[in-house]
C-alpha cells in the first residue's frame, strides 16, 4: 500500500474523509456508479427477447368441450378461446403435474368422463396458435358433465417417417407460464414439469422460420416422459412415424435413434 | 474494537458507507427494472426478481473483490474496505433471494424434493455446455451463507482472526463457482458475446489486480536476508522509517512491523488482532499504532490495546547501533513491555 505524496491516513472512526483521499473516492465512486449503470442497460438490451405468450394467471375460466386422453389428456372445445390458438385444450395439472392424475380423482366421483361433454374450470395458456388449461383448482376443476358420450370426429392422419431437429420442452411452461419456458437456464425445470407427467411436446423449426409443434409418444403410443427426461431441452435429432391427430401432430418417437447434435 | 458483544458499532462513516451503497443498489435495480419493463414488457415478475437480484448481487461481489487489491495499491481506498462486510452481506441477501426464487420457481410443486431437485433434475455432467450449473451456484450460495453468517465479530473473535480469515477466503471459491454458474448457465442460453466480454472481463480485472497486488506482497514481505549479530537482524537505518510510520520486515517466519516514534523504535506483530490487517501500513496516532483496516489501536512499547479494551501484540526486541535499527526476530509473549530503543543523541 502506498500513497508517497501524502501523509494522510484514514481512521473509519473518525469524522471525515482526508482531502486527497476524498477526491480519488469522489472520482472512482462516480466512474463505478456511471459504468455499473452503463452495464446495467447493456446487460438487459441484449438480452434475447422474450416470446409473447400468455398465462392468464388469477382469471380462471370456464371451458366446455369433449374430454379425450389420446395422445394426451385434451378438451376439444367449441369455441371460447382465443381465435389464433387451436380449440384443442392440452390439460396439464396444477403445479408441475400432469392432469391425468387429477382427472382420475375427478372420475373417482363423477364417473368416466371420456368422450363426454364436460365443463372444466382452469387458468388458460396460450400462444403461437397452442392452447394449454391449467387445472388450476385440481381435482375440483369440473363444473359439469353431460352424462352421453359423443363420437369423437377428429381426423387422424395415415403415420408417416419422420426425422427432426429441435428441443423437447413442457408446454406449459414455453406456451405462457415462464420467461424463458425454453433452453438450457429453463432445462431442470422442463425435466420437473415432464417428470411429472405434463405431456412432453417437440418444438421444431420449419423453412419459413416459424415452429412446430408435436406431441411425443414411443413407437408402441405409450407415454415417454421418464425415457426422454435425459434429453430435455436439448439440441436433438429423433425419428420414427409421425401422424396429425386432430390438430396435433403426433410423434411416435424410436428411442434407439434419438441423438444429441 | 471489542470489549462487549454489540450487534453493530454505529459510526458516521458507516452510515455514510451505507448510504452510499444503498443508492448504488437502488439506482442500479431501477435502472435493470425499468429497462426491462420498458425492451422486455412480457417478462414475468418472477424472472424480473430472479434476474434484478442475480445482476446486483454478481455486481457487488466484483465491487467487494476488487477493494482489497485497490487498497494494496493506493491507501486512499481504505475508506471503501472500512465497512466491506456489509456489503458481503447485501450481496448474499441478494444472491439468497435469487437462489429461493429460482428454487421455487424451478423446482417446486414438482415430483420430487425442491432440494433434491437441484442436484437431480439435470445429470447430464458428461457435456461441458449441458453441465447441471444450478449445483455450482447452489454451492456458491452456501459458502455465502456461511461468511454472511459468521460476519460479525462475535464469530471473528469465537473462531479466532485466522480460522475466519480462512473461511472468508472461501469468497474466491464462491466467485469460482459464481462465473462457472453463470457460464454454463446464461451463457449456454443468451447468444450475444458481450455477455461473454463481461464475464470474462470481469474475472480478467479481479484476477489480475490480485494476482499483481499479490506479487508485490510477496516480494516485499521476502525474508530479509540482512546480517544478524548475537541475536538480532539488522533490518534498516533509522532514516528508511518515516515519523509515526513502519518498515515491516519477514524474517524466517515473524512478520514484524518496525515503528518510528518520538526518536524511538518499537517493533510488534504486523497482524492486528481484528482481522489480521497490516499494522505496519498503519500510522502512530495519539501515540497509539493505528490499524489502516478498521482503526483498532495498540501501543507501540507493550502491543496492547488501550484500556478498557483487550487486544495484545507479540512484541520484539529492538536496539539500534549507530543509525542501523536491529530486531530480535524471536517474539515476547503478547503484550510484553519492551524498552523502545532510542537513537543515540536523541533528545526524547
Amino acid at each position: 500500500m502506498n500513497s508517497p505524496k501524502s501523509n494522510e491516513f484514514y481512521i473509519g472512526w473518525k469524522d471525515g474523509l482526508p482531502p486527497r483521499t476524498r477526491r480519488l473516492l469522489i472520482l472512482f465512486i462516480t466512474a463505478l456508479f456511471t459504468f455499473s449503470l452503463g452495464i446495467t442497460y447493456l446487460v438487459v438490451k441484449n438480452q434475447k427477447p422474450f416470446n409473447n405468450h400468455q398465462f392468464e394467471l388469477g382469471n380462471i375460466q370456464e371451458f366446455s368441450g369433449v374430454l379425450v386422453y389420446n395422445p394426451a389428456p385434451m378438451l376439444l372445445t367449441e369455441g371460447g378461446i382465443p381465435e389464433t390458438v387451436s380449440d384443442e385444450l392440452l390439460l396439464v395439472g396444477y403445479g408441475k403435474r400432469g392432469a391425468l392424475g387429477f382427472l382420475q380423482e375427478i372420475e373417482e366421483e363423477h364417473g368416466q368422463l371420456r368422450q363426454r361433454k364436460i365443463t372444466l374450470r382452469g387458468t388458460l395458456i396460450h400462444g403461437d396458435g397452442r392452447a394449454v388449461l391449467e387445472l388450476t383448482e385440481k381435482a375440483k376443476s369440473l363444473v359439469e358433465a353431460d352424462e352421453h358420450e359423443v363420437f369423437n370426429q377428429r381426423e387422424i392422419s395415415s403415420p408417416q417417417p419422420f426425422q427432426l431437429e429441435g428441443e423437447i420442452l413442457d408446454p406449459k411452461c414455453y406456451f405462457g407460464v415462464m420467461k424463458p419456458g425454453e433452453g438450457k437456464i429453463h432445462k431442470s425445470c422442463a425435466i420437473r414439469c415432464i417428470s411429472g407427467g405434463i405431456p412432453p411436446v417437440f418444438r421444431s423449426k420449419r423453412s419459413d422460420g416459424t415452429f412446430e409443434y408435436s406431441l411425443m409418444k414411443d413407437t408402441e403410443g405409450q407415454d415417454i416422459n421418464q425415457r426422454i427426461l435425459p434429453y430435455v431441452a436439448e439440441n436433438i435429432e429423433i425419428s420414427g412415424q409421425s401422424q396429425m391427430v386432430g390438430d396435433w401432430n403426433v410423434l411416435y418417437v424410436d428411442m434407439d435413434k434419438i441423438r444429441r447434435i | 474494537m471489542g470489549v462487549s458483544y454489540q450487534a453493530i458499532l454505529w459510526n458516521k462513516s458507516k452510515k455514510r458507507y451505507d448510504l452510499w451503497m444503498s443508492l448504488f443498489i437502488i439506482l442500479v435495480l431501477a435502472v435493470f427494472v425499468l429497462a426491462q419493463m420498458t425492451l422486455h414488457p412480457s417478462i414475468t415478475i418472477e424472472t424480473l426478481i430472479i434476474r434484478a437480484t442475480a445482476f446486483t448481487a454478481i455486481t457487488l461481489l466484483h465491487i467487494i473483490l476488487i477493494i482489497g487489491p485497490l487498497c494494496r495499491l493506493d491507501s486512499r481506498f481504505l475508506p471503501l474496505l472500512y465497512n466491506r462486510r456489509h456489503l458481503g452481506v447485501t450481496m448474499f441477501l441478494f444472491a439468497l433471494v435469487h437462489g429461493l426464487f429460482c428454487i421455487i420457481q424451478f423446482h417446486t410443486l414438482g415430483d420430487t424434493n425442491p432440494i433434491a431437485s437441484v442436484f437431480l433434475s439435470n445429470q447430464n455432467y458428461q457435456e461441458i455446455s449441458e453441465f447441471p450449473f444450478q449445483i455450482l451456484g447452489f454451492l456458491a450460495l452456501v459458502i455465502l451463507l456461511l461468511m454472511a453468517a459468521t460476519s460479525h465479530d462475535f464469530w471473528l473473535k469465537n473462531l479466532t482472526p485466522r480460522i475466519w480469515k480462512g473461511l472468508h477466503m472461501a469468497v474466491y471459491i464462491a466467485y469460482a463457482l459464481v462465473v462457472g454458474h453463470v457460464a454454463l448457465g446464461t451463457l449456454q442460453y443468451e447468444s450475444k458475446p458481450l455477455y461473454w466480454v463481461m464475464l470474462l472481463g470481469g474475472f480478467v480485472v479481479i484476477a489480475g489486480l490480485q494476482i499483481f497486488t499479490g506479487l508485490r506482497e510477496v516480494k516485499r514481505l521476502r525474508s530479509t536476508s540482512e546480517k544478524t549479530k548475537d541475536k538480532f537482524v539488522k533490518v534498516c537505518n533509522f532514516d528508511d522509517i518515516e515519523d509515526s510510520r513502519a518498515k515491516i520486515v519477514t524474517i524466517g517466519s515473524e512478520n514484524i512491523a518496525v515503528f518510528r516514534y518520538d526518536g524511538q523504535i518499537s517493533a510488534v506483530s504486523n497482524l492486528c488482532r481484528h482481522q489480521l490487517g497490516p499494522l505496519g501500513e498503519g500510522k502512530i496516532v495519539d501515540g497509539c499504532i493505528t490499524c489502516p483496516w478498521h482503526g483498532y489501536q495498540y501501543f507501540p512499547h507493550n502491543g496492547q490495546s488501550p484500556p478498557p479494551f483487550n487486544e495484545k501484540l507479540k512484541t520484539y526486541e529492538v536496539n539500534i547501533r549507530g543509525n542501523d535499527v536491529w530486531v530480535d526476530p524471536k517474539p515476547k509473549p503478547p503484550g510484553t513491555f519492551i524498552q523502545p530503543a532510542k537513537l543515540e543523541g536523541s533528545a526524547s
